[in-house]
């Protein structure tokens, strides 16, 4: 079996609902990512025809949107808050801590898969800047120290 | 529950839920939202439900899980009921305490509650804490009472009560009414009356149309919608039930953005709870009208904010806005009729049509009505969700609300709008905030993201901030937007980075004017305005940065190696000598200071240290005492270094004259030595050291060490000639036939300015003006002061001449400002010291006449101030008070009201250009006149001004006149320079965890002892003391 088919029924179950429904294709595309931790390239072709799209017109919306990636990433997704308040609040310092303790920098993922780097724009937690999230948990008011203890804690 | 079947079951089941209601019973409502969570409320609820079962209360106690109640800097934080008590700052070792001894024994905490930061003073109830007190919780009324996941609790405040009046008794097109007459406006950004917005929607052709609530929520910095979502989620499906009601829509979509989790859970919730009630679905409350919500996630695209764009990905399409017309009212989802209306528009609906639109419209100014909420983040103390009628001025948000900025720092400017909008600077803190007049000064109202910025935010950053987000949300569609993004970023980035070019001002202007009048939709439209709005009013900071390669924020990495370096005028390596210091090498510290200033000891005592306002220290606990280090060394020095240094080595021919031997002078003749020139410094007084010499008294500024500094420059081989003035006898010219190949003009601004009241007569016995007081004191002329003295003004010479009188003898003095404490232009410690020393301060009072018998001195007449509106420098203008007047009688008047130079010893044929005010006309970055080989510069030129910045201004001139000298037309240019890099051993910034450590004190004779005499008050730090305050330096420049 290659990797498609393994994946077959889980992705079926998905586009079940969704069949012929191309208004459907990012809440397609985000249970995808969900179920599986990315989109696997391999089934986009898969994705389209159960929608009535184009291969062209998923790769489009994949593309598009941020929140959506090709490629496997880490078990553990940290995401450093670049917005404004947190900005203004030190987070550039931040951001480069994260960086240097994961020795990682944005868009990358640790070669063991534990870890990700990423930032977003604003997570809208903006009285607690500078913010940082790991997977669903948010981090007020970072500074070195914390952010070293919060990472230990993810190894 | 059972299925509501009409209106009137709907008032039935509200009657029960109140009647369930104990209104008496004690119910902790806390606030369970994602920034609490932030802050650990979890535990505090989890410890609240095991306390009160371990107790047996659970029927006797309630504990609400609310929504964010908007103080969000205090939390986690609850709200006891039924008395109101607010609790901020919770732990859940306060748990116990808080059941026990409030809930049960009604008795209030003290440490618990929120102290009013100028009074002191404790506040009990929710309501009179000023954060609360100043808003108008319209649509944010409910967060703090309701469990957002219990539609009951919604229902029993008057929930859904809005759409079933709407069903019941008014008709869609009186609805539309309205909310037309009340003039809700959106509150997304735009602005657009939302009743015009429905009524397009409504007549549009065609059964088919659709609703859209956008809660995309994409501004940086902005989180108001998030919280209503989160916290009061069925108050944005009522809103869209009435919206949909009125247009005919059966269809709604809720846009949420992707990185709302926790919103689209609580949402969900919400509809499926209104469904199971018959508030949503098929025929709501019985009737005919039947609405659907579905939820469609946003997957991380900015630009979906904007209504076409979220038209397209609600379609399953990639996020691209189209061109309009046909607006979404006519032609949008699917090509059906669409209304997009912001999650905020939604939350005030209800209140529309609950309270009335007479009601509504009260609220607010005439073109923009109801209430706004804000999310105040950034340099602000009191953080949060502030909601304000529409009128409301900054200020009163920033400095009533928000508690103003912490560590006392200054105001500089809000960025409203967030990325599409532009900042608000501090002269416009009065103006009521509202649609169009922000629109008019080139900002705008927006999601309502409101972010403080104080002095230490880079205007330039802040916009290159901007774009940095606005490019990479670009979504490319139209050239202008994307491709003037990219250029405006590439210029921003050369400009924070040192590397701006002549030009990039006016190419980021009309870049950004061309994206503004070309891009295809309001992400590009609006995008250039933070870069816009930044160059209209802070133009200087990005002409410091082109063209002196400067941060005056000192934020830019690329040019600034440390902060206190940085911001120094005369950019000596602070922490390089800070850490000689720290390892006990004073004299190798002292030299390096004198790399940049051959005043160390004078400036350790009365330096305005702009370096300790910018030292990242005192983001931890305080700043380094980096004045107070540098005296130390200085001291050391003169006392432990017995031989004077050799001369400079005489390598050029030319020879330099140097008018005035003050403070830019000396610097001036010091470093043109160093280059190795001979100068010769002409001064018109018997001594040296200009405003240093004769207008600082001994008790800051001791005449030894004046003496000290200038034999060590004059050792270095700078010659002065005393008591030679350069006047209409010895002209500037003169000294050119002589030979000078140059001259530098630093004579001084030594002409007291005058009160201009009646009665002011030169000559009257008590009128002495401050500058010349002190000058006689210094030089030891006899002066005397009455029993009762005033003085006017509140700078140095002022401060100066109040302590002098007291010591030479005055019963009482007063000194009577036009301003407030906060405007002086002294440093904190010398206030401080002067009110330890007795002298009484009457401020936001002006005098208006003086009052005299024969030609002695009786009195004078005053009258009080108040604050008007803010003038272009931020500050606030003060305006008599009619009828305050009142007499003060006096023995001795000293008016310090400012000083000017004074360019009388110019010959009337003197070619030197004037500037307007009466000064010389010099290039700002040679300090030239436009006489070539004529220089000028320290107060002379630029009026009165700190110390620092004339050493400053003689080390420029001296630079500037070597190139001349060598013929080199090229611009001076005065980088940050490291000429070591010492070790940091020994230093807080070696450490793994830096603990805080207060700042060391410096140790000062006692008030009442030392107003005796004229005694040297501070008495400087003792080695030890020096060693450990110079180790908490955190090396900032070792980043690099």
């Amino acid at each position: 079996m290659n990797q498609l088919e393994t994946m077959l029924p889980k992705l079926n179950e998905i586009l079940n609902p969704y069949r012929s429904n191309p208004e459907a294709l990012i809440p397609v595309l985000q249970e995808v990512q969900e179920v599986f931790g990315y989109i696997p390239p391999e089934t986009m072709p898969h994705i389209a025809e159960s929608l009535k799209l184009f291969p062209s017109q998923v790769q489009g919306v994949i593309t598009f949107y941020s929140q959506f990636y090709t490629y496997p990433r880490g078990k553990n997704i940290v995401t450093v808050c670049r917005g404004t308040a947190c900005h203004v609040r030190g987070g550039t310092g931040v951001l480069r801590v994260v960086q240097r303790e994961l020795n990682l920098k944005d868009g990358e993922t640790s070669p063991d898969y534990n870890f990700t780097l990423e930032t977003v724009a604003c997570l809208g937690a903006c009285a607690q800047a500078p913010v940082m999230v790991v997977n669903r948990n948010y981090y007020g008011k970072m500074n070195p120290k914390k952010i070293e203890t919060i990472l230990n804690s993810y190894r | 529950m059972e299925r509501l079947k009409s209106s009137k079951d709907l008032l039935n089941f509200r009657q029960e839920l109140i009647q369930q209601i104990d209104p008496a019973k004690p119910c902790v409502m806390i606030c369970g939202d994602t920034g609490c969570i932030v802050r650990g409320v979890e535990e505090v609820i989890d410890a609240f439900t095991k306390e009160i079962e371990r107790q047996g209360l659970k029927d006797k106690i309630d504990i609400k899980r609310t929504g964010c109640h908007g103080f969000c800097e205090r939390g986690p934080l609850a709200v006891i009921l039924p008395e109101e008590i607010l609790y901020q700052q919770l732990t859940k070792e306060d748990v116990p305490e808080i059941v026990k001894e409030t809930l049960i024994k009604k008795n209030v905490i003290g440490r618990l509650l929120y102290t009013h930061p100028v009074t002191e003073k404790k506040i009990i109830y929710e309501h009179e804490v000023p954060f609360y007190e100043k808003q108008k919780r319209n649509v944010l009324s409910d967060n703090g009472r309701i469990d957002p996941t219990k539609i009951e609790d919604y229902i029993a405040r008057d929930g859904y009560g809005a759409i079933s009046r709407a069903l019941s008794s008014m008709t869609p097109e009186e609805v539309i009414d309205c909310v037309e007459k009340a003039g809700l406006r959106g509150r997304g950004g735009a602005g657009f009356p939302t009743g015009t917005k429905w009524r397009f929607t409504r007549q549009s052709p065609g059964e088919e149309k659709y609703l859209i609530c956008n809660a995309d929520e994409g501004d940086p910095g902005a989180f108001m919608d998030r919280s209503v979502l989160e916290g009061n989620p069925h108050l944005v499906l009522e809103g869209m039930l009435i919206a949909a009601y009125a247009m005919g829509s059966t269809e709604g979509y809720i846009y949420v953005r992707a990185e709302y989790p926790l919103a689209t859970k609580r949402l969900k919730i919400a509809i499926n709870q209104a469904e199971g009630l018959g508030l949503l679905g098929s025929k709501i409350l019985g009737t005919d009208f039947s609405f659907y919500i579905k939820i469609k996630e946003g997957a991380g695209a900015f630009v979906c904010g904007e209504e076409t764009a979220l038209i397209a990905s609600v379609e399953g399409k990639r996020g691209m806005p189209r061109i309009r017309p046909p607006f979404p009212a006519q032609s949008g989802l699917k090509g059906k009729p669409t209304c997009i209306n912001n999650v905020e528009t939604f939350a005030n609906v209800r209140s529309v049509i609950l309270n009335g639109w007479e009601w509504y419209s009260n609220i607010g100014t005439e073109k923009s009505k109801g209430t706004k909420i804000f999310s105040l983040t950034g340099r602000i103390n009191n953080t949060g969700l502030v909601e304000v009628p529409m009128g409301t001025t900054l200020r009163e948000v920033i400095f009533d609300i928000g508690g103003g900025i912490p560590k006392g720092r200054n105001f500089k400017a809000a960025q409203m709008g967030g990325p599409s909008g532009g900042c608000v600077p501090a002269r416009f803190l009065d103006l009521p905030i509202d649609y169009d007049s922000l629109r008019e000064i080139g900002s705008m109202m927006g999601s309502g993201g409101l972010i403080v910025l104080d002095e230490n935010t880079c205007m330039v950053d802040l916009a290159r901030f901007f774009l940095t987000f606005t490019q990479d949300e670009s979504c490319g569609k139209c050239a202008p937007c994307r491709l003037g993004t990219l250029q405006m970023l590439k210029i921003l980035t050369r400009i924070t980075r040192g590397e701006g070019r002549e030009g990039d001002i006016e190419r980021l202007q009309k870049i950004g004017e061309a994206v503004k009048k070309s891009a295809l939709c309001g992400l590009g439209q609006t995008c250039p305005n933070p870069v816009l709005s930044t160059l209209t009013y802070f133009r200087e900071e990005y002409e410091a940065h082109i063209k002196e390669h400067k941060c005056p924020a000192a934020v830019c990495d690329a040019m600034v190696i440390s902060a206190c370096q940085h911001t120094c005028p005369a950019g000596i390596d602070v922490p390089s000598y800070v850490t000689l210091i720290a390892q006990g090498k004073y004299v190798e510290a002292t030299e390096l200071i004198r790399e940049r200033n051959p005043f160390p000891a004078i400036c350790g005592r009365i330096c305005s240290h702009p370096c300790e306002f910018k030292c990242r220290r005192g983001e931890l606990d305080a700043p380094v005492a980096i004045k107070s280090l540098k005296r130390f060394a200085a001291d050391w020095y003169f006392e432990n270094v017995g031989e004077p240094p050799s001369p400079f080595p005489v390598t050029r021919q030319e020879r330099v004259a140097i008018v005035g031997a003050g403070p830019a002078g000396l610097s001036c003749a010091y470093f043109l030595a160093k280059t190795g020139y001979q100068t010769t410094v002409f001064e018109a007084l018997p001594v040296a050291g200009g405003m240093l010499g004769v207008a600082i008294p001994d008790f800051r500024l001791p005449k030894e060490v004046i003496e000290e500094e200038i034999a060590h420059i004059r050792a270095r081989g700078v010659e002065i000639r005393y008591n030679t003035p350069i006047n209409t006898n010895y002209t500037v010219d003169d000294l050119k036939k002589e030979g000078y190949a140059a001259v530098f003009i630093a004579a001084g601004a030594q002409r007291s300015s005058q009160l201009g009241i009646p009665g002011e007569v030169e000559g009257l016995e008590g009128l002495l003006y401050g500058l010349r007081f002190l000058v006689d004191v210094k030089v030891g002329r006899p002066v005397s002061v009455g029993e009762k003295v005033g003085i006017i003004g509140g700078g140095n010479v002022a401060m100066d001449s109040a302590r002098t009188a007291l010591r030479l003898g005055a019963k009482e003095v007063h000194v009577f400002y036009r301003r407030t404490p906060e405007d002086m232009p002294v440093t904190e410690s010398e206030y401080q010291e002067a009110i330890e020393e007795g002298i009484q301060f009457h401020f936001l009072v002006s005098p208006t006449r003086i009052v005299s018998e024969g030609w002695k001195l009786k009195g004078i007449h005053c009258i009080r101030m108040s604050l008007g509106e803010t003038e272009a420098s931020g500050r606030r203008r003060p305006i008599p008070v009619e009828g305050s007047e009142f007499f003060v009688e006096l023995h001795t008047l000293i008016p310090s009201v400012g000083q000017a130079p004074d360019l009388s010893f110019l010959p009337p044929d003197s070619k030197l250009e004037r500037a307007r005010w009466g000064t010389l006309q010099v290039d700002p970055n040679s300090l030239s006149t436009n006489v070539p080989g004529i220089f000028a510069g320290g107060d002379f030129v630029t009026g009165p001004t700190y110390l620092i910045h004339a050493i400053a201004a003689g080390r420029r001139a001296a630079l500037a006149i070597d190139k001349y000298l060598r013929k080199d037309t090229s611009r001076i240019e005065i980088r940050d320079e490291k000429v070591h890099v010492v070790d940091d051993v020994h230093l807080a910034a070696g450490e793994e965890m830096v603990e805080m450590k207060p700042r060391q004190k410096v140790p000062a004779h006692r008030p009442e002892e030392r107003i005796r005499d004229f005694r040297e008050i501070e008495k400087g730090f003792s080695e030890k003391q020096a060693k450990e305050e110079a180790a908490r330096c955190l090396r900032c420049d070792l980043e690099r």
